[in-house]
C-alpha cells in the first residue's frame, strides 16, 4: 500500500518532468515572452515593408530623375561646347570671310587636334561651294550639298543651331563614318554684298555614348535620346534597332510631357522618364524595369521573413533558456518536495542558490523539513519513554497477596518454632525484592535472574509444603551476560499455579540455561498438568488475572523481550496435556 | 545541460549571422559570364564577317556571354575551318555558331559537336545536315532571284551576262545561282555566256574579268554572287576602263563596293544583313543552351541598293554598319 503510493508519486514526477505543462512557470514565461516579441517583430516588419513598398515606385522614379538630370546637364554642356566651336569659327569668318582662310584653317586643325570627338568641320558658301574642311581628305565630288535637307534648312533659317540625327558622313571619298552634326549659318557683311556661309561640325558618338552609358538605371535600365522627329540620336542598342532586331516605343515617348510614367511595352512594365534637352530640341528618355523594383521588394520581403524567422527561433531558445534558468531551482525544490511527499525525510539540506525568492523558498523549506524531523523524533522519544515507564510500573507492581501469604507463612513458621524455615524464607524474600528492584535498572546479569528465580522457588516450595522440587542448571561462565530482568518468575509462577498445583504427584521444575553461539536459551520444564491447545493461545495473549500472580503475565514477558531484543527473540511454549510443559526463552548474547 | 544549451545558442546565433550575410551577398552578387560561345566564320578579316562579329558581340553584351570569334584567313581553307570546329569541341565551348565554308565537308565535324552536346547554330551558309539547332541566314535562293530582278531592272530584257560565282560546293553559292537561273528562265533575252568561280578571291576575280572581257566582246553585264566576286570584277572593269560600258550587279555592301556604287562602276547591290546573322546566331545559341525552343530556320532580310536609294535613312543603316 505504502509502496504503491510511492510508485504513483514517482510516476507523476516522471510524467511532469517530460510532459510539456502549459501552466508551468517555464512555459508561461516562454510563451508570453515569445508572443510579445513576435508581435513586436511582425509589427515592425510589416510597417517597414509597407513603408518601403508604397514608396518603391515613387523612389525609383525620383532617383531616376535625379540621375537623368545630371546626364541632361552634362549633355547640354556638351552641346553647348559644340555651339561654342561653331560660333568661334563663324566669328572668324564674319570678320574676314575669304582673306582669313589660313587662320581659320589653323583654328580648325587645332580644334580637331584637341577634340577627338569632332570628326570633321566643313564650311560652305550659300551656293553650296565647299570653302574649307578639316581634316583635309579627298572630297567626294558626288556629294551635292545643295540637295541635302540640312543645308537647305540652314540657308532658310541660318540662326537656328541645327542638330542632325545620326547619318553617314559623305564629305570625303571612301570615308563613311556615322556622325551627328551641327549646322549653322552666318552672314558676313564685311564686303559690300552680304554673303552667307554655312558651317557644319560633325561629331562622333564617343562623348554622347560615354555620357549616356554612365547612367545606370538598375540592372537592365538604360537611357536613349531622340530628336523631335523621332530619329534616334543615341541608344545603347542602336544597331539592333537600326537592323530591326529591337524596337523602342519612341512615338509614345515623344507624345509625353517631361516627367515619369508607368507604362507597359512588349509585355514589360516599365518606368519611363522623359526629359528635354536644351539647344538641340532633343528628348532624353530613361527606361527602368518594374520587375527589378519588384525583385528588390521580393528580396526585402525575403530578408524580412528570414530575419523574423531567425529572430523567432532565437527568441524561443532564449526564452526557453531564461525561463528554465528561473524555474530550474523551483523544479529542483519540487523534486525534493515530491520525495518528502513520498515519506522520505532523509534528504540533505537543499543547496540554497538561484534568485532571492527561490533562495527564501529553499531556506523556508529546509527549515520546515528540519522542524518536521525534530517533531517526529520528539514523538518517537516520548512514546518510547511512556512505554518504558509503563513497563517499569508493571515491574514495580508486587502482588500484595503474594506478600501477605509469604508473611503469613513466616509468622506461622515462627509460631511453630520452625526457625530454620523462617530464616530461609525471610532471606529468600529479601533477595527476591533486592533483585527485582535492582536499583531501577532494566537489565541484570543472568546469574541475578537465576538467583531471583531460585528465591521465588524457595519461598513457594516452603509454602506448598514441599509439594515439588526444583533443579537449576547454570553453567559458570554465563554471569557476564545480561538479560531483561524478571522473565523467569512469571513462567515459574504459571508452572506452579496451573501445572504442579493441579496434579497429585510430586512436582518437578527444572531450569536450564544453555549458551549457544549467538544466543542464550532458558529452558523451564515442569511435569505439571500441561496446557491444552486452546489455552496455549490464551496464555500467550492474556495478561495474568490470577489472584496469586505477581501481575506480570507470560505475554508481558514475551513483549518485553521482543521490544528489547527484536522479533527473533522471545518465548516459545511446548506443552503436552497431563504430561508437562517446556518453555524456551531465547535472548541474545549481551555482555556487560 | 547549461553548457549544451550555450553551445546550441552559439551555433544558432552564428547560423543566423551567417545566413543574413549570405542573403546580402546573394542580393548584391552580379552574374558572371556564364557561357562561352564560339563563332567560326568563313574568313576572319573581311568587312562582311566583321559585321557578323559586331552582331555576335552585341548579343554577347546583351546576354552576358563571352564571344570567341574566329575564322580561317582564307575562305577556301575548309580543312582549317574543320580544325577550328574540332578545337572548339575539344575546348569544351558551350555553343557553336558556324558559317560553313562547305555544304558537305563540315557535316561530320558539326555533327560531332552536336554529339558532344554542344548546340550548333549555322549562319549564312548551311550544311547538309538536319541535326543542327538552327540555320540563320539569307534565303539564298530568293537572294539569287533578287539579283536577277535587279539585273532585269538595270539592263532590261536582253543582255549577255557572265555569272561570277565564288566557291563551288558552298551552299550559299549553289542556292544563289539556282535562284538566279530560275528567274532568268523567264527571260529568254538574257544570254549566259559563262559561269565562273573565283574561289572567293578578289584577285582571281579581277584576272578572270580581264580575260572574260577580252574573250567575250559582246559581254555587257557581270552578275556577281558575293562580295569578293563583286569587288574583284569591279576592279577588273575599272582596270579595263569599261565602267559604264560593262555593268555590274553585285552582292553585299563592303565599303569598296559602296565606293564603286557611288562611282557608277556597280549598278546595283543585293545587301544582306550580316549583323542580324551574328546577333541572332548567338541569341539562339543561348536559347538552345537554355533548352528553349529554337526555330529551325530563320530568314534574315536583304535589300536591293543602288546609287539613288543608298543614302535613304532606312538603307544607310543597312549599308553602313553602325559602329559605336
Amino acid at each position: 500500500m505504502k509502496k504503491d503510493r510511492a510508485n504513483l508519486a514517482k510516476n507523476i514526477y516522471i510524467k511532469n518532468k517530460f510532459k510539456f505543462r502549459i501552466n508551468s512557470i517555464q512555459s508561461v514565461i516562454t510563451l508570453s515572452f515569445t508572443s510579445i516579441t513576435l508581435l513586436a517583430m511582425i509589427f515592425i516588419g510589416i510597417a517597414f515593408f509597407s513603408t518601403f513598398s508604397d514608396n518603391a515606385e515613387k523612389n525609383a522614379a525620383s532617383s531616376m530623375q535625379q540621375i537623368m538630370n545630371q546626364a541632361t546637364i552634362n549633355l547640354e554642356n556638351y552641346l553647348h561646347s559644340m555651339i561654342g566651336i561653331s560660333d568661334l569659327i563663324q566669328s572668324k569668318i564674319s570678320v574676314a570671310p575669304l582673306g582669313n582662310l589660313e587662320e581659320i584653317n589653323d583654328v580648325l586643325s587645332l580644334t580637331l587636334e584637341i577634340r577627338k570627338d569632332i570628326v570633321a568641320v566643313s564650311i560652305y558658301t550659300d551656293n553650296g561651294n565647299l570653302l574649307l574642311t578639316s581634316p583635309k581628305y579627298q572630297y567626294d565630288n558626288t556629294y551635292l550639298v545643295t540637295q541635302q535637307e540640312w543645308f537647305l534648312k540652314s540657308i532658310e533659317d541660318p540662326l537656328d543651331y541645327l542638330f542632325q540625327p545620326p547619318h553617314v558622313q559623305r564629305l570625303f571619298e571612301d570615308k563613311r563614318p556615322w556622325v551627328i552634326s551641327l549646322s549653322h549659318g552666318i552672314t558676313s557683311d564685311v564686303s559690300s554684298i552680304p554673303q552667307q556661309f554655312i558651317t557644319k561640325v560633325d561629331m562622333n558618338f564617343s562623348v554622347i555614348e560615354q555620357l549616356c552609358s554612365e547612367v545606370v538605371l538598375g540592372q537592365r535600365g538604360y537611357i536613349y535620346i531622340v530628336d523631335s522627329s523621332g530619329n534616334i540620336i543615341y541608344h545603347p542598342q542602336q544597331q539592333l534597332i537600326y537592323t530591326g532586331l529591337k524596337q523602342e516605343d519612341i512615338e509614345e515617348a515623344l507624345k509625353k510631357e517631361p516627367g515619369s510614367y508607368l507604362d507597359t511595352y512588349q509585355g514589360e512594365k516599365r518606368i519611363t522618364t522623359i526629359m528635354n534637352i536644351e539647344h538641340a530640341n532633343w528628348t532624353m528618355v530613361g527606361v527602368s524595369f518594374l520587375d527589378e523594383i519588384v525583385q528588390n521588394k521580393r528580396n526585402l520581403n525575403a530578408l524580412i521573413i528570414i530575419t523574423l524567422l531567425f529572430g523567432i527561433i532565437f527568441i524561443i531558445i532564449a526564452s526557453i533558456f531564461i525561463s528554465s534558468k528561473i524555474s530550474q531551482p523551483i523544479k529542483r525544490l519540487e523534486h525534493q518536495m515530491n520525495k518528502v511527499e513520498r515519506g522520505d525525510f532523509n534528504i540533505d539540506n537543499l543547496e540554497v542558490k538561484g534568485e532571492d525568492e527561490v533562495k527564501q523558498l529553499t531556506k523556508a523549506f529546509n527549515l520546515m523539513i528540519i522542524r518536521i524531523k525534530q517533531l517526529m523524533n520528539q514523538i518517537v522519544t516520548e512514546q518510547e519513554s511512556k512505554r518504558k515507564s509503563e513497563i517499569k510500573a508493571l515491574q514495580a507492581q508486587i502482588n500484595p497477596h503474594f506478600l501477605y501469604n509469604t508473611l503469613d507463612s513466616i509468622i506461622w513458621m515462627n509460631e511453630n518454632k520452625k526457625y530454620d524455615g523462617v530464616s530461609e524464607m525471610t532471606a529468600a524474600l529479601a533477595k527476591l525484592f533486592r533483585i527485582s528492584l535492582s536499583k531501577g535498572s532494566e537489565t541484570i546479569s543472568i546469574c541475578d535472574e537465576i538467583e531471583h528465580a531460585r528465591s521465588y522457588l524457595i519461598i513457594q516450595k516452603i509454602r506448598y509444603k514441599k509439594k515439588f522440587d526444583f533443579t537449576i542448571d547454570l553453567p559458570n561462565n554465563l554471569c557476564k551476560y545480561k538479560t531483561v530482568k524478571l522473565i523467569l518468575q512469571p513462567i515459574i509462577e504459571n508452572a506452579i499455579y496451573h501445572g504442579i498445583n493441579k496434579i497429585q504427584e510430586h512436582g518437578v521444575i527444572s531450569i536450564k540455561v544453555v549458551k549457544k553461539e549467538t544466543f542464550v536459551l532458558f529452558v523451564i520444564t515442569d511435569n505439571g498438568y500441561g496446557i491444552s491447545q486452546d489455552n496455549l493461545k490464551k496464555v500467550m495473549n492474556q495478561e495474568s488475572t490470577s489472584r496469586h500472580s505477581s501481575g506480570v503475565g507470560i505475554k508481558n514477558v514475551n513483549e518485553r523481550l521482543k521490544l528489547s531484543y527484536g522479533n527473533d527473540y522471545g518465548i516459545e511454549i511446548n506443552s503436552e496435556f497431563e504430561v508437562g510443559t517446556t518453555i524456551f526463552i531465547k535472548i541474545p548474547l549481551v555482555e556487560e | 545541460m547549461n553548457t549544451l544549451k550555450k553551445i546550441i545558442i552559439l551555433f544558432l546565433t552564428s547560423l543566423l549571422v551567417f545566413s543574413l550575410v549570405s542573403c546580402t551577398k546573394n542580393t548584391l552578387s552580379t552574374r558572371e559570364n556564364e557561357y562561352i560561345i564560339k563563332v567560326i566564320v568563313k574568313k576572319s578579316d573581311h568587312d562582311f564577317w566583321a559585321v557578323v562579329k559586331m552582331g555576335a558581340e552585341a548579343a554577347g553584351k546583351e546576354f552576358n556571354v563571352t564571344i570567341d570569334f574566329d575564322g580561317p584567313t582564307d575562305e577556301e581553307d575548309i580543312d582549317g575551318q574543320i580544325r577550328m570546329v574540332e578545337a572548339a569541341i575539344n575546348n569544351n565551348v558551350d555553343a557553336l555558331v558556324l558559317a560553313a565554308s562547305d555544304f558537305i565537308r563540315l557535316v561530320p565535324v558539326a555533327e560531332k559537336a552536336k554529339d558532344a552536346n554542344i548546340p550548333v547554330i549555322i549562319i549564312d551558309s548551311n550544311i547538309d545536315s538536319a541535326n543542327m539547332d538552327s540555320f540563320i541566314g539569307t534565303d539564298n535562293v530568293d537572294g539569287g532571284r533578287k539579283l536577277g530582278e535587279s539585273l532585269i531592272s538595270v539592263v532590261g530584257n536582253s543582255s549577255n551576262i557572265v555569272i561570277v560565282n565564288f566557291v563551288k560546293g558552298a551552299a550559299s553559292a549553289t542556292e544563289r545561282e539556282s535562284g538566279l537561273l530560275s528567274l532568268l528562265d523567264d527571260y529568254p533575252g538574257i544570254t549566259i555566256l559563262e559561269t565562273v568561280y573565283c574561289n572567293s578571291d578578289e584577285q582571281i576575280a579581277t584576272q578572270m574579268t580581264l580575260a572574260l572581257i577580252k574573250k567575250y566582246p559582246q559581254l555587257d553585264t557581270f552578275v556577281c554572287l558575293n562580295a569578293y566576286a563583286t569587288v574583284g570584277v569591279a576592279r577588273g572593269v575599272v582596270g579595263e576602263s569599261k565602267e559604264g560600258d560593262v555593268l555590274i550587279i553585285g552582292f553585299d555592301s563592303t565599303p569598296e563596293e559602296i565606293s564603286f556604287l557611288e562611282k557608277d562602276v556597280i549598278q546595283s547591290l543585293v545587301v544582306q544583313n550580316p549583323f542580324s546573322m551574328g546577333y541572332l546566331g548567338v541569341k539562339y545559341a543561348i536559347a538552345a543552351l537554355n533548352n528553349e525552343s529554337v526555330p529551325k530556320t530563320i530568314k534574315t532580310d536583304f535589300k536591293v541598293i543602288n546609287k539613288e536609294n543608298m543614302y535613304l535613312p532606312e538603307n544607310q543603316k543597312l549599308v553602313f554598319p553602325f559602329v559605336d
